[in-house]
């Protein structure tokens, strides 16, 4: 068996296509990255060899502890209701013989299908404080409780979150419900019979089986939410003021809008590190034993 | 030498001019030259000056602003007259993207500039330190460049380094407090010339559930131009004087500014939101009056104009009294730079781009300055006016030898670290939740050092 | 299954949750057909979620005239395509590797391939733009379509390594008993195996390729070479935007996709259901 899942020629012959071009183009760009984050460089013209002093500054930058926080929290609320959300959903569609499951299976994809473009407008729509569709609900139920959801510096990276979350959902609906569909039938058989409950089934047997789908699930999630960008560059461009600034939007800011290329590739080099981090937690902490048949 | 070179460069285009076509022997459109071969497309350049060109034509790639009318039909024209000019030159536009300039300095580090691009300050500034933009003082003198601006916008072609980088077409631009007139008249309220009276005029409008003033700050210019009209109350120089480097963001100029709109927007003078308006959406408050009052610069003049006819006006911005009034009634936001049509200095022909470039630039003005009422350009247009100026500009045009000082608009801020931080504090004031000291806190953070 | 069926009879307020949800997640696309036949008064201040009063099809006229529509359709489709051919294979043979075969770097590698999905694309392009360049892959399909297929190895391969380590060993025993090269274990046992993946992920990176703009808006130059996302590009102003043509440029775009998903869910349907048939 070693010998069979050992052959050399077959490990180099699957694995060398990818890791050339993955270093060559993927790689290569984040190592310059980590190494222009050491120099003032405006993106253009000779930079000057700075050590780590970029990162000095960047630790003394209250917008850099604003963007780290905005990150997080980003993170947190996409993970938790796209997984939560996301799983329910799957969990209900995957039943062969529910009606009308297709029709909710294409539906709940939809978000995804669109450009973040179009449900970002939707979403700014939505919000908006003098024409939005959430305050003319308010409204028309008599509350005089007018919400400025993307223009309260504590509110905004909430509800741009939401967004995020919402339009994504399907790509984790979709992950688990091929994660669902591979847990063979006998199990959930078996546990009909030993007469487990829905719910106590899906707790004991398939969540845990699938496992692999989660920790994917999770790391894209999370990873994700700590580099998001798109939503802010069209929802807030970053504001009110700063308040919706993610290390990405910092960087992006720092590189083109300031013209501190050097600078911008140190948030940028923290942010690769602040993944890398929460993938390895993800992955100690659901190191499981693979199931043995 | 490099005289006597200029000598037979402007002798081979006088030439060729007069011959009804001018080009050069080597189409441009071949891309892949003018990316990997930096070197040899300088040296192609250097020898231009052979004179055994023929007319050819020749491909120019041009990254420019194409998306509305503003943009759109001022390029068309300059296109069309160029067509009429110099018809072997063929333009391959490339439109703008609306992106901080990340394409621009993308393309300037992979070698893969266009011909011609609109450069702003921002662009300017970054490419004059890494040689991607050809200084153009030569061409200047050579085509009479400077006897075609007027004196009051010389701003707009000379950059503070006394060299040329671009050739432009906007003058100086003013903001504006736009308001309707008959809002003002139904509700009793007077056209504020105080603080005070803008007060009033806030809690009135309120009252009535009007939306005193209309602001589109999902923009953040418009922010800090409101910002800088408090200023200018106190400070003539306003802004400017702290992207100089000459003042500091804790004098009393600035923080009373600050104060003042901190009080206001308590008050209830923007409408809800405000952060997140685009320009549709507040100019929609404006236009159906909703709003009374409505920021933007004078190119508003036009569209309010179409849409509130004589209700629309502008008024001086309110001084702190009555003397303050008077005393800084001239005292105008907003201003103008250096930008406008620069030439990539790999182009294989300078001296051709160069002159396509300052072409465009003059049309480009020319139109506006004919057909889209807008008289603030930067170079005199011997035309006649086919679209008769609205009484707005009338006003304005009468009171451009008047005005006393400009500042600067947002993004007419010379040190970028600064106008990003203005940027983002001007927002922040506009939600009420932020105070003058966080302000003076975060902006001083990035005001430069003396110059 | 039946008793999930129960389940769900005695718990009607279920049903409804999935259907209002159903709901939310189609209406942005009745939005995004009803804003591309409005103006920007209606889009943002009198009418922004109700269908338009007067249909303004020269929104479509108007996009439809901007740039070349089926020229850049045909390259949104060409990019898409030989991304998800490219993506797909590169990272189903590496994630097979590192997921189930035994060498010493297979777990590091893993990692490493998964870095690329931390870094956001608008920090490395000055130096993917200058890598382009130098390959002399500017201003060929390959300038969009070798960076996309590098971009979606990451998701794609920690995906289907997720997916191989779900499979028993006992597959890979019984075939290698039964005297089966590596190669067509992976090919006749393995892929089939995770169709379901393989489908998903089709899907996913079909529709990575056609939104991406971010690339394809500094990458691409030469006319005939752009891809439909760049068709935004003519109604962005500096200080306007004519929204309504936008959204006809977005609905241009869009209604494709949707079609193309609604066909391809029947095969993903399918691939789901052999996928859980081999295996039970």
């Amino acid at each position: 068996m070693n010998k069979f899942l050992g052959n050399k020629t077959a490990i180099l012959l699957f694995i060398l296509p990818a890791l050339l071009l993955y270093t060559v183009m993927v790689f290569y760009p984040i190592v310059q990255t980590f190494f222009r984050s050491m120099y003032e460089w405006d993106g253009l013209s000779e930079g000057t060899f700075i050590w780590f002093d970029n990162y000095t500054r960047l630790f003394q930058d209250s917008l850099f502890f604003t963007s780290l926080k905005n990150g997080l929290i980003f993170a947190v609320i996409i993970t938790v209701t796209q997984i939560g959300i996301g799983s329910i959903l799957a969990f209900a569609v995957a039943d062969a013989k529910f009606k009308g499951r297709k029709i909710l299976r294409i539906s709940f994809f939809i978000p995804v299908v669109l450009s973040i473009t179009v449900v970002c407008q939707l979403w700014l729509s939505i919000y908006n404080g003098e024409y939005g569709l959430i305050n003319k609900i308010f409204e028309a139920i008599g509350l005089e409780y007018k919400q400025d959801w993307l223009t309260s510096s504590k509110s905004a990276i909430i509800a741009i979150a939401f967004v995020n979350a919402w339009q994504y959902m399907g790509y984790h609906f979709a992950l688990l419900l091929a994660g669902v569909k591979s847990v063979p039938e006998q199990y959930m058989e078996a546990a009909r019979i030993d007469g487990a409950t829905k719910l106590q089934a899906i707790l004991k047997i398939n969540i845990p089986m699938m496992a692999e789908t989660y920790k994917f699930c999770l790391v894209f999630a999370i990873t994700g939410g700590l580099n998001a960008f798109a939503n802010m560059y069209i929802m807030t461009s970053g504001g009110p003021g700063t308040s919706t600034y993610t290390l990405t939007y910092l960087m992006y800011r720092s590189a083109f809008r300031v013209g501190e290329f050097g600078y911008g590739s140190a948030a940028a080099a923290i942010l690769v590190i602040e993944c890398l981090i929460a993938t390895l937690i993800i992955n100690r902490l659901i190191a499981r034993e693979r199931i043995s048949y | 030498m490099k005289k006597l070179a200029i000598a037979a460069m402007s002798f081979c285009m006088v030439f060729l001019a007069a011959c009804g076509s001018a080009g050069n022997n080597e189409a441009v459109n071949d891309k892949a030259a003018n990316e990997g071969n930096k070197e040899t497309a300088t040296n192609a350049a250097q020898e231009e000056t052979k004179p055994e060109e023929d007319a050819k034509p020749v491909k120019l790639r041009i990254y420019a602003q194409y998306a509305d009318d503003d943009t759109k039909l001022p390029y068309d024209y300059a296109v069309a007259e160029l067509k009429k000019e110099m018809p072997n030159v063929e333009l391959e536009l490339e439109v703008q993207a609306q992106d901080d300039g990340q394409k621009l300095k993308t393309y300037a580090a992979t070698g893969n500039l266009p011909d011609i691009f609109q450069a702003g300050l921002d662009i300017i500034t970054t490419f004059k330190k890494s040689g991607n933009i050809l200084e153009l003082d030569s061409y200047v003198d050579e085509l009479g460049f400077k006897d075609k601006m007027f004196p009051s916008t010389m701003n707009t072609l000379v950059a503070d380094d006394g060299h040329t980088y671009a050739f432009p077409y906007a003058g100086n631009e003013f903001v504006l407090l736009y308001y309707n007139k008959e809002l003002f008249e139904q509700n009793n309220v007077k056209v504020p010339t105080t603080y005070d009276e803008l007060m009033t005029a806030v809690t009135t409008f309120n009252a009535a559930g009007i939306t005193p003033m209309s602001i589109f700050a999902k923009e953040k210019w418009p922010t800090v131009a409101l910002f800088d009209m408090f200023v200018t109350r106190n400070e003539p120089q306003g802004i400017l004087k702290l992207d100089k480097g000459q003042a500091s963001v804790s004098d009393p100029a600035y923080k009373e500014a600050a104060d003042k709109i901190i009080e206001l927007v308590k008050a209830g003078m923007l409408p809800k939101g405000a952060t997140n308006l685009n320009y549709d959406q507040a100019a929609a408050l404006f236009h159906q009056g909703k709003a009374a009052m409505f920021l933007n610069g004078q190119w508003e003049i036009a569209e309010s104009t179409k849409q509130l006819g004589d209700k629309a006006g502008w008024m001086y911005f309110p001084g702190k009294d009555a003397a303050n009034y008077e005393a800084s009634k001239y005292a105008f936001s907003g201003g103008g730079g250096p930008g406008g049509y620069a030439v990539n200095p790999d182009t294989k022909d300078k001296d051709l781009t160069a002159k396509v470039a300052a072409f465009l630039s003059l049309k480009y003005a020319e139109y506006k300055y004919t057909e889209r009422a807008n008289p603030l350009v930067s170079t005199k247009v011997d035309k006649a006016i086919v679209t008769e100026y609205p009484p707005m500009m009338k006003q304005l045009s009468d009171d451009i030898a008047k005005i006393t000082s400009t500042t600067s608009f947002a993004w007419g801020l010379s040190d970028a670290k600064f106008k990003a931080a203005i940027e983002d504090a001007s927002q922040s004031l506009m939600t009420g939740a932020y105070s003058a000291e966080q302000f003076i806190e975060d902006v001083s953070k990035a005001v430069p050092a003396a110059k | 299954m039946t008793w999930m069926m129960k389940l769900r009879k005695n718990n009607p307020s279920m049903q409804i949750f999935l259907w209002l949800y159903a709901i939310l997640s189609v209406y942005p696309l009745v939005w995004m057909i009803f804003y591309s036949l409005k103006n920007n008064d209606e889009i943002f201040v009198t009418n922004p979620f109700g269908p338009p009063v007067h249909l303004r099809f020269e929104n479509y006229v108007e996009a439809w005239s901007k740039y070349n529509v089926p020229s850049y359709f045909m390259n949104s489709l060409l990019v898409a395509v030989a991304t998800v051919a490219g993506a797909i294979l590169l990272a189903v043979m590496f994630s097979y590797a590192a997921a189930r075969l035994r060498w010493r770097f297979s777990k590091i590698a893993h990692t490493y391939i998964l870095v690329g999905m931390f870094i956001p694309i608008q920090v490395i392009m000055i130096p993917l733009a200058i890598l382009v360049r130098d390959l002399n892959l500017a201003n060929t399909y390959g300038a969009l379509i070798i960076p996309y297929i590098a971009f979606n190895i990451s998701f794609a391969s920690m995906v289907f390594y997720g997916f191989f380590r779900s499979i028993p060993i006992e597959m890979e025993e019984s075939a290698c008993i039964d005297g089966a090269s590596i190669y067509r274990t992976f090919f006749s046992i393995m892929l089939p195996i995770i169709k379901p993946a393989l489908a998903t992920m089709v899907i996913f990176i079909f529709l990575n390729s056609w939104n991406e703009f971010t690339m394809a808006v500094i990458l691409i130059t030469k006319e005939s070479l752009k891809t439909l996302p760049l068709g935004l590009l003519f109604f962005q102003g500096q200080f306007t935007t004519d929204w309504g043509a936008m959204g006809a440029a977005m609905t241009i775009a869009s209604l494709p996709t949707v079609l193309i998903y609604i066909l391809f869910s029947e095969q993903v349907e399918n691939a789901l259901t052999v996928g859980s048939a081999v295996k039970g």
